[in-house]
């Protein structure tokens, strides 16, 4: 069975998850192992007047209590957000001060104020009970849309009116006179809500100082672990590059919540140097409720203009972003480059304006969760879409296809060059899928049983393969975005592949050693793929943004590239012929057309054992390459979605969901297939299910699975997923990315395809039996008028 | 504190340990048998069943001590281990579905599973795929979309 | 959330004013309450066992009576720190009016939480509160049916 491109391989790192052998974080417990629990604030806006330790201090087993003075006071630095965006008129964003330890005031419930250090983990949380908090409580912001008002409370001192920045994209003029032409005009108020990524393993850290070289490890549930070593050390200032290990072994998920160094992973490294312990910490699921970054938290404002013929001629959208407490490491970017770059969706919009403002508000910082920017704009653009062709009395489908960009490449008024695609053909699969002809047929059926059948489209594209390292610079990025790897053909011929990719579910065993198997036609069990250790693996970006594929499988083929042309060397000087007749294949490396050949191990142990290698040659068969990406990639897809409300209860239930993506290239497609149902369920759970709740005084009301409405899988259908490929000109394999499709386009085809069904467009995510229902009264309500 | 004494996946153990300890803790923290995972506290996601005497057990909610004299059966105790030692239909099913991504639900859903099946056979009842995912609202994954886990179950369900 | 309540307490408007400002009967009444010990005329502090969802917690605080205006009414607030189960904080108007030699007691109680109680027990905050509340007056007007007769 073929092991190469496009083949369904089986997953090689299966074997340890399904007989409990895999190593997570929290399965790893060193001989000196001490424990730590964080004291947080209560309150959501408090001055922090005084903290009394000497209660915990006298408890069993309590070895320390640590608070933000002590850690300030030994240079440990502020927590950074890493992108730079500036406010339309110049000034730079209003940046606060995030200390790993709160020192004069806590911004939101949860907020780490100080951290015990016991003997086990049950003293060190029992302890971290006893530790007293003197607050002053201050009024507080649970709200974006409270944050602007005239009297509200001030978080950061920096930040006058809670502000952080007022952006702009576009040009304002073009889309106001394309307005101002237009023959209809479609106007919508729209909400993201505010989502927790939920990773079912919550984040862990374990430190361990090593007081006779100097030098730290930290285990931690990392989606980058280079990164975060880099903030670690060029930032946080706890230890230098060479004196700091930074392991991110088996990861349970991350959805964007583990790219961040958060202040527990630099408070553990900290402490466990000032206790000269190795220090664990294990959030249970509350505390990852209370301080995984969230994700969404938009309110828009979309006027759409077209003209006779339905073409858009005009498009403005103002936004009001919640960036929480705190600037996260990437939050500046997601409402800005990662949204408003994206407004143009797939279709030709010549005068498009987005203005984009960012607040303060006391809850959990916001930061990039799955699809980070990208889900918002599409569920602008996709709301937009299909309330259009309501009131245009149009095709939903049609008015799409009216719109959309036909010629690659394009150039949008919103930065992005979109390289390739082809969005009526995915439309059509698509449609042809849902089988769109046998819709009425089916709405009637449903009518029968006294049920509201409806469907809706979502049709978009996002930008991945996180980022053009000088694109990226020139918006403000505070690192390249390339990837690294590298090849080591061992003596025997057996190949590792140390990559800066992280995979924490996205099955990166299996598909980079298919792509190696695949160019060197060698067995894929010859292959193994090294990652997640700064140690081992020279430098990375991680994963995030759709990034493994179509960068860091890059940077693994640049490197092959190498190795290749260094075999065909060792073979064509061992085997007397020129380097251009070298043919590698069927584990042996040839003359083509002769029979004179080597074994593909053979090259390799030539190389090792250098008795007979060409003139100048370094012994030795391993390559390092440095892929950073020309452009984005543009991976696309339509979405439909066809569901039934009953509308005595408001309950709505999935009948089918169809999704027709445009991948590029598909390495195995068995693992993108399930990066898609993955990825739309959590769209789904967006629209129907989930949603962060905060009252007014900014107390987290969503603070376990028994408030916060996960998915499960009955309220989740069979998936029909389909392909089709564009492959990207601008990285070599021709990849897009597809983690993030799903949670990109999913949300605006359930809401869609519900608003269909009762007829009133005035709905809001989640679409909870509640809201439905009430949205059903009130359409029944105007009909009765 | 108590001495506890248990058989857990054929063999005989025992712990003297605090009367609040769970049993999951027992499993991970005493025995270092980690594939029994910990997703939640409020037992609500089913990454840390086990079966306890045959029946599924979230084993965050149990007290340790409450099992003294109790067969356990954890995610480890379902092949004998070692270079070519057979998995279980359940474990093969689950590789040969994709059903699984980032593998920390996935001990709780394999023996879930396993329960399911089992049951279902026992009363001779037909496990549709709806039953499936009515069977697991106790067990939450965040990466597959439940799909390739309801195919990996069906699948298993035809080979036990 | 406003919670409100009435009894008619077959005592008169002194002794049930008295019994308001009654350390000894406010401890008995307050439920979960363990210790209650005035520090002033008006200011008492307290520890209270409370039960919200899952969450069971110790809370250390204080209990002050405001707008005093004897006979008549005042009303009483409390705050209490329970460690990392967070914080409970409420308050109560009471009003007393004679009807002949019996008292009517009218309150309208609001209750507050927050930290872990907030984030797991936030469904059962409203409930819970108004349980206690009337648990409280409950206590209040059971002391004083037992009591009441000795008294006078």
């Amino acid at each position: 069975m073929s092991t190469g491109i496009g083949a369904r391989v089986k997953r090689k790192e299966d074997k340890r998850f399904t007989t409990g052998k895999g190593k997570y974080t929290d399965d790893i417990r060193n001989d000196n192992q001490a424990y730590a629990a964080f004291v947080r604030s209560t309150h959501a806006h408090a001055n922090i007047k005084g903290i009394d330790a000497s209660a915990a201090l006298a408890m069993d087993g309590v070895i320390e209590v640590l608070d933000g003075h002590q850690l300030t006071g030994d240079g440990i630095g502020n927590i950074i957000c890493g992108w730079a965006v500036t406010s339309k008129d110049g000034s730079p964003m209003n940046m606060g001060a995030w200390s790993a330890l709160a020192t004069s005031k806590a911004r939101y419930v949860g907020d780490a104020i100080a951290v015990v250090i016991a003997e086990t983990q049950a003293q060190a949380r029992i302890a971290a009970e006893a530790v007293v908090v003197d607050y002053e409580e201050l009024p507080a912001i649970a709200h974006v849309m409270k944050a602007m008002a005239e009297d509200a409370p001030n978080i950061h001192e920096n930040a006058p009116g809670n502000l952080i920045y007022d952006w702009e994209l576009g040009d304002e003029a073009l889309a106001d006179a394309g307005l101002a032409s237009a023959t209809h005009i479609t106007t919508l108020d729209l909400t993201n809500n505010r989502l927790s990524p939920n990773p079912m393993e919550p984040r862990v850290a374990i430190a361990t100082y090593d007081d006779a070289e100097e030098h730290y490890t930290l285990h931690t549930t990392s989606q980058n672990p280079h990164v975060a070593r880099l903030l670690l050390s060029a930032f946080y200032q706890v230890a230098p590059e060479n004196k700091l290990r930074v392991i991110a072994p088996d990861v349970g998920g991350g959805f964007g919540a583990k790219i961040y160094v958060y202040p527990e992973e630099i408070t553990c490294l900290w402490a466990s140097m000032r206790t000269n312990r190795s220090i664990k910490w294990t959030s249970d699921r509350s505390e990852a409720f209370l301080t995984d970054a969230h994700g969404r938290d938009h309110v828009t404002t979309a006027k759409m203009g077209f003209d006779d013929n339905h073409k858009i001629v005009g498009f403005k959208v103002d936004t009001v972003a919640n960036l929480g407490a705190y600037m996260s490491l990437f939050s500046s970017s997601v409402p800005t480059y990662l949204y408003a770059t994206l407004l143009s969706g797939q279709y030709n919009i010549q005068n498009l304006h987005c203005n984009v403002r960012t607040y303060y508000t006391n809850t959990v910082p916001v930061d990039a969760y799955r699809g980070a920017g990208r889900p918002e704009a599409t569920y602008v653009m996709e709301r937009m879409m299909e309330t259009a062709a309501r009131e245009l009395d149009m095709d939903p489908a049609e008015l799409r296809r009216i719109n959309f960009i036909q010629t690659f490449p394009h150039q949008t008024p919103m930065l992005m060059a979109y390289d390739a695609g082809d969005f009526p053909k995915i439309l059509e699969m698509a449609q042809d899928a849902a089988d769109i002809a046998g819709f009425a047929a089916r709405k009637t059926e449903a009518a029968g049983r006294g049920k509201l059948r409806g469907i809706g489209y979502s049709t978009f594209i996002e930008a991945c393969g996180l980022a053009p390292s000088q694109a990226a610079g020139s918006l403000g990025a505070g690192v390249g975005l390339w990837e690294s790897a590298e090849v080591r053909v061992n003596p025997v011929g057996s190949i590792e592949i140390l990559t800066g990719s992280h995979s924490h579910g996205q099955g990166h065993e299996t598909t980079f050693a298919q792509i190696v198997a695949d160019r060197f036609d060698i067995p894929i069990e010859s292959v193994s793929i090294v990652h997640g250790d700064t140690d081992k693996v020279q430098f990375g970006m991680g994963t995030y943004g759709s990034r493994s594929a179509p960068v860091g499988m890059s940077a693994v083929v640049k490197a092959m590239d190498k190795v290749e042309a260094k075999v065909k060397k060792i073979a064509a000087h061992t085997l007397e012929a020129a380097e251009e007749d070298i043919v590698i294949e069927g584990g042996q490396v040839k003359v083509a057309g002769t029979d004179k050949a080597m074994g593909w191990h053979e090259v390799g142990l030539a190389a090792y054992i250098a008795h007979n290698l060409p003139e100048g040659m370094e012994p030795g068969l391993k390559e390092t390459a440095f892929f950073d990406p020309v452009n984005f990639s543009f991976p696309s897809g339509a979405f439909i979605c066809e569901v039934e409300v009953d509308p005595d209860t408001g309950v709505t239930e999935i009948i089918k969901f169809t999704a027709a993506d445009d991948f590029g290239t598909i390495i195995n497609p068995m693992i993108v297939e399930g990066q898609v149902h993955g990825g739309v369920t959590q769209g789904i759970g967006q629209a129907l299910l989930e949603q962060v709740v905060y009252d007014d005084d900014g107390q987290l009301l969503t603070g376990s699975y028994m408030d916060y409405t996960m998915p499960r899988a009955a309220d989740i259908p069979f998936f029909d997923v389909s392909h089709h490929e564009t492959p990207s000109p601008n990285n070599p394999l021709g990849v897009k990315g597809c983690g993030e499709a799903g949670a990109i386009g999913s949300p605006p085809a359930v809401i869609n395809a519900i608003t269909d069904a009762i007829g009133n467009n005035n709905l809001a995510m989640p679409a909870t039996p509640q809201a439905v229902w009430r949205a059903i009264q009130a359409t029944k309500s105007v009909a009765a008028e | 504190m108590t001495t506890v004494n248990m058989t857990v996946n054929g063999k005989a153990v025992s712990g003297n340990i605090p009367d609040n300890t769970l049993l999951s803790e027992f499993l991970r923290e005493n025995l270092r048998l980690t594939g029994t995972h910990i997703g939640c506290d409020t037992s609500q996601c089913g990454a840390c069943v086990v079966h306890i005497n045959g029946m599924p057990v979230k084993s965050c909610s149990t007290l340790a001590v409450s099992l003294d004299g109790a067969e356990v059966l954890t995610i480890e105790g379902l092949t004998k281990g070692g270079k070519d030692a057979e998995l279980h239909p359940m474990q093969v099913a689950f590789n040969d579905n994709h059903g699984l991504q980032c593998g920390f639900c996935t001990p709780g859903m394999i023996m879930t599973g396993i329960d399911m099946v089992k049951r279902y056979k026992a009363e001779g009842k037909d496990l549709t795929s709806d039953a499936i995912r009515a069977e697991l609202e106790g067990n939450i994954c965040r990466c597959t979309g439940y799909h390739n886990i309801v195919k990996s179950i069906e699948d298993a369900a035809t080979k036990m | 959330m406003d919670m409100t309540g009435e009894y008619r307490i077959a005592a008169a408007r002194d002794v049930v004013w008295a019994a308001l400002n009654d350390a000894e009967v406010l401890k008995a009444c307050i439920p979960g309450c363990q210790e209650l010990e005035k520090t002033s005329d008006t200011e008492m502090t307290a520890l209270v066992v409370l039960k919200i969802g899952p969450v069971k917690a110790k809370f250390k605080g204080a209990v002050e009576l405001v707008n005093i205006n004897a006979p008549e009414g005042y009303t009483i607030q409390g705050e209490g720190t329970g460690g990392i189960a967070g914080y409970a904080k409420g308050s109560a108007d009471v009003a007393l009016a004679a009807d002949g030699d019996e008292t009517v007691l009218t309150f309208t109680a609001n209750a507050n939480v927050g930290g872990k109680i907030a984030q797991l027990g936030s469904r059962l905050i409203d409930s819970t509160a108004k349980k206690l509340a009337n648990k409280f007056f409950d206590n209040f007007h059971k002391h004083l049916s037992n009591e009441g007769p000795e008294e006078t």
